[in-house]
């Protein structure tokens, strides 16, 4: 049997992707390391088993020289087809009291993107009980399409945006975010958008600090009840 | 004469904290605040108040009226 035929066309892409993330590496020589560690056919099944160790040491330490988080990099990217969200519908209202936020990510899954080389900015709105993928914003300039400055280009993608997640952010771009009103949050390492989220959600959900009440549209005066309440209590 | 932080902007990343020579910014209950008895605006330490040179956001700190 062919190994190719039983290779699903996202699972290749994937392993596509995983190779050029390696230094020296193209998807044959990744192959062969897949294939060494969990043997043919390669399926979505027996990728997630894969850890950095079987990685590292598979095929007589193939990639034992290569930095560790490129590896881990490339083993995100392996299995981020594994539970990429659905996007849902929503349309305005349809989630009082939520705010909409932007992660800059490379793999769908993570907020492992910088804002300036990010592959796609997924858009999800959050309230405190409920969070849809409502866009996913490929950053891509158009071919028919003339930017001068590829940050504010980025910055207008996500301008219905309050808050912006990324793993890292310049100076000069950070102030271009600001100056559209969106928030821009930078992590100090690389963490799942559900992690976010459901931090997010955390906050949404008890005392929203003034900002983010003031972006979610909280009335002033309902914001200083919430704080004659924390006064009191 | 005193400076006080603008509750529905403020971040709370208390950059400004640190820098105040007279200390009189702390961390209250929602936000960052300035004590307004000992706040100076800098006079007599720096030319410029430092708490507004180092805020993130602007129009945050801004003086007290009356």
């Amino acid at each position: 049997m062919n190994s190719q035929a039983s290779l699903s066309r996202e699972l290749a892409l994937r392993i596509g992707l995983a190779a050029r993330a390696l230094p020296d590496t193209d998807a044959k020589r990744l192959l062969s390391v897949l294939t060494d560690c969990i043997g043919l056919p390669i399926t979505e099944e027996k990728i997630v088993g894969i850890d950095l160790n079987i990685l590292k040491t598979a095929k007589a330490g193939e990639f034992i020289d290569v930095d560790e988080p490129l590896l881990t990099h490339a083993l995100s990217i392996l299995k981020s087809g594994l539970n990429v969200p659905k996007q849902q519908a929503y349309v305005d209202g349809d989630m009082p009291g939520s705010v909409r936020i932007a992660c800059a990510s490379n793999d769908g899954i993570n907020v492992d993107g910088h804002f300036g080389s990010c592959s796609q900015f997924m858009v999800y709105q959050v309230s405190g009980d409920e969070a849809r993928l409502i866009d996913v914003r490929n950053t891509d300039i158009p071919d028919d399409l003339e930017v001068d400055d590829k940050n504010v280009f980025r910055a207008e993608l996500i301008q219905d945006c309050q808050v912006l997640y990324v793993a890292s952010i310049g100076g000069p771009a950070a102030a271009k975010i600001v100056k559209l009103g969106i928030h821009p949050m930078k992590l100090p390492a690389t963490e799942a958008i559900a992690d976010i989220i459901g931090q997010l959600q955390t906050v949404i959900a008890g005392t929203p600090p003034p900002w983010l009440a003031k972006v979610m549209g909280i009335d002033a005066s309902d914001r200083f009840r919430f704080e004659r309440e924390e006064a009191t209590g | 004469m005193a400076l006080y932080i603008v509750e529905a902007d403020c971040i709370s990343c208390g950059d400004c904290e640190p820098v105040c020579p007279t200390m009189s910014i702390t961390e209250g209950a929602v936000v960052f605040k300035i004590d307004k008895k000992t706040c100076t605006e800098c006079e007599g330490d720096f030319d410029v108040p430092q708490c507004v040179k180092v805020c993130p956001i602007d129009n945050c700190i801004l003086p007290l009226e009356a």
